[in-house]
């Protein structure tokens, strides 16, 4: 069955200074479906997610080739605005990182930055975010405390429900989960199943059995290459490429 | 490498697929022998042999659970591990239909006396056991070469069932065939039938060693 492309990439290279970090990267990424990245540490899949959201303009020296297109545009078009993307392509990182803010205001600050002010409308905002991240049940009672007493689990969430706040389009989830305990991250990854339905989504892991449940595709780096890229049964009961099987059985990596 | 202690687990199930395969095979031979020289001891001895077959089994499906709870295998050892898994119920049931055999043979107290063409049944005997013997070397070597072959291979085994069913059919049906020959003829009829079924299991190993080499799946019978 085809399938609606969301982001395109085109023989993506990346530059830090001399050294290559991506290398002739091509991938379509499908809307609304979960994409993994797995690989070994410093294959080059943090680098590619920070591309499509030009997140890697903030790295001194760094030079990128191709073309990402996105909604008919390539954004690495010096005239993107950058900002503007970030909102449309929102992330998530390993840590959470609330503001040292109260709950209520972690949410509301993206959409007052973009300009909305009206309180009902925020007060709305806010419930219909939270309760996306499968946090309001938890919060709702206290959304004027710090959200720095959330724990980890809850802090992700958080993180996501902030995302969700802006609308975004897509979704890039950069190992959110590796610094959660066992159940906190079932949570997380029950939120990314429910949130396929309305979002692109990206995220990069370094647990295969978490790509293995909670992606439909999954692309293997290596050396800032992408290896192999397939359906996700595919890529794990019978990968194509030797260096693919031997990543995901742990023979090396 | 690493995950070493994970390799040899592997290892060590297929070692044992491999020695439940050759103890199924010693069923067949037995029975084969028995069928040929009428020999009961033999004959009591596959009986007791299947307990050998049967103990097997649940030792590599706890294996097999054990790796899977354990090792989060993927790829080609989850191939490995999924085609042991239901590969021991062919062979387990390889070892039941020999038992099944020996036991239609015992409950005959004397010599099966019909004229069964020795030419016939003996090339569906040796047929069959050919095909038991090469299924587990298929799994041994992942010789997919072979595990293709098995598919024709059992359309002449059943044709050759088909045409010994019918010759004795026919001898049933004339007259002046005496009643103690039916009741040995319809005996003979459940052992090849059991033989049969022995050459289906074999193709269903054959089946289950391409996906286990090539990912590839087929329809068992």
């Amino acid at each position: 069955m085809d399938k609606n492309i969301k982001i395109s990439v085109k023989d993506l290279s990346l530059y830090f200074g001399a050294f290559q970090a991506l290398k002739h990267i091509t991938i379509d990424i499908p809307e609304r479906e979960v994409t993994a990245l797995i690989g070994p540490s410093g294959c080059g899949k943090s680098t590619f997610v920070k591309t499509l959201n030009r997140m890697n303009d903030l790295v001194d020296g760094v030079k990128v080739t191709g073309e990402v297109n996105y909604n008919g545009m390539n954004l690495l078009d010096k005239n993107t605005d950058v900002v503007a993307l970030r909102k449309e392509i929102g992330m998530v990182f390993q840590k959470p990182n609330p503001f040292p803010k109260s709950i209520y205001d972690n949410i509301a600050y993206g959409p007052r930055v973009h300009g909305v002010h009206d309180k009902k409308r925020l007060d709305e905002i806010v419930e219909r975010s939270l309760k996306h991240a499968a946090l309001w049940e938890e919060v709702s009672d206290r959304l004027h405390e710090s959200a720095l007493r959330l724990s980890g689990g809850q802090q992700q969430r958080l993180c996501i429900a902030r995302l969700l706040a802006v609308e975004p389009d897509v979704l890039l989830m950069d190992e959110p989960c590796s610094a959660l305990d066992p159940i906190a991250t079932s949570k997380i990854e029950d939120l990314i199943w429910e949130l396929r339905r309305d979002y692109t989504i990206i995220i990069v892991t370094h647990n295969m059995q978490q790509a293995a449940r909670v992606s439909q595709s999954t692309a293997f780096f290596l050396l800032g290459e992408m290896i192999e890229y397939s359906p996700t049964t595919d890529l794990f009961e019978r990968p194509k490429d030797p260096r693919t099987e031997g990543y995901v059985t742990g023979k090396f990596g | 490498m690493v995950r070493i202690k994970y390799v040899k687990k592997l290892e060590d199930l297929k070692d044992n697929v491999e020695k439940m395969g050759h103890s199924a095979m010693r069923s067949l031979d037995y029975i084969i022998k028995a069928l040929k020289t009428n020999d009961t001891a033999l004959a009591k001895k596959v009986i007791a042999h299947d307990a050998e077959i049967d103990k097997l089994d649940k030792i590599i499906e706890s294996q097999c659970i054990s790796l899977l709870a354990l090792e989060q295998p993927m790829a080609g050892d989850l191939r490995v591990i999924a085609t042991s898994l239901k590969m021991i119920t062919d062979l387990e049931r390889i070892g039941d239909e020999a038992e099944d055999i020996a036991e239609e043979m015992l409950m005959m107290d004397r010599p099966i006396r019909v004229a069964i063409s020795e030419t016939t049944f003996d090339e569906m005997v040796q047929k069959v056991r050919g095909m038991v013997a090469d299924s587990i070397k298929t799994y041994a070597q992942g010789d997919v070469e072979t595990a293709r072959t098995f598919e024709s291979r059992d359309d002449e085994i059943d044709s050759l069932y088909k045409k010994i069913v019918s010759d004795f059919l026919n001898t049933v049906a004339d007259r002046s065939c005496p009643p103690e020959f039916v009741r040995d003829i319809a005996s003979v009829i459940y052992i090849i039938r059991y033989l049969e079924r022995i050459a289906d299991h074999a193709v269903n190993i054959g089946c289950r060693v391409l996906y286990m080499v090539e990912g590839e799946r087929l329809y068992m019978r």
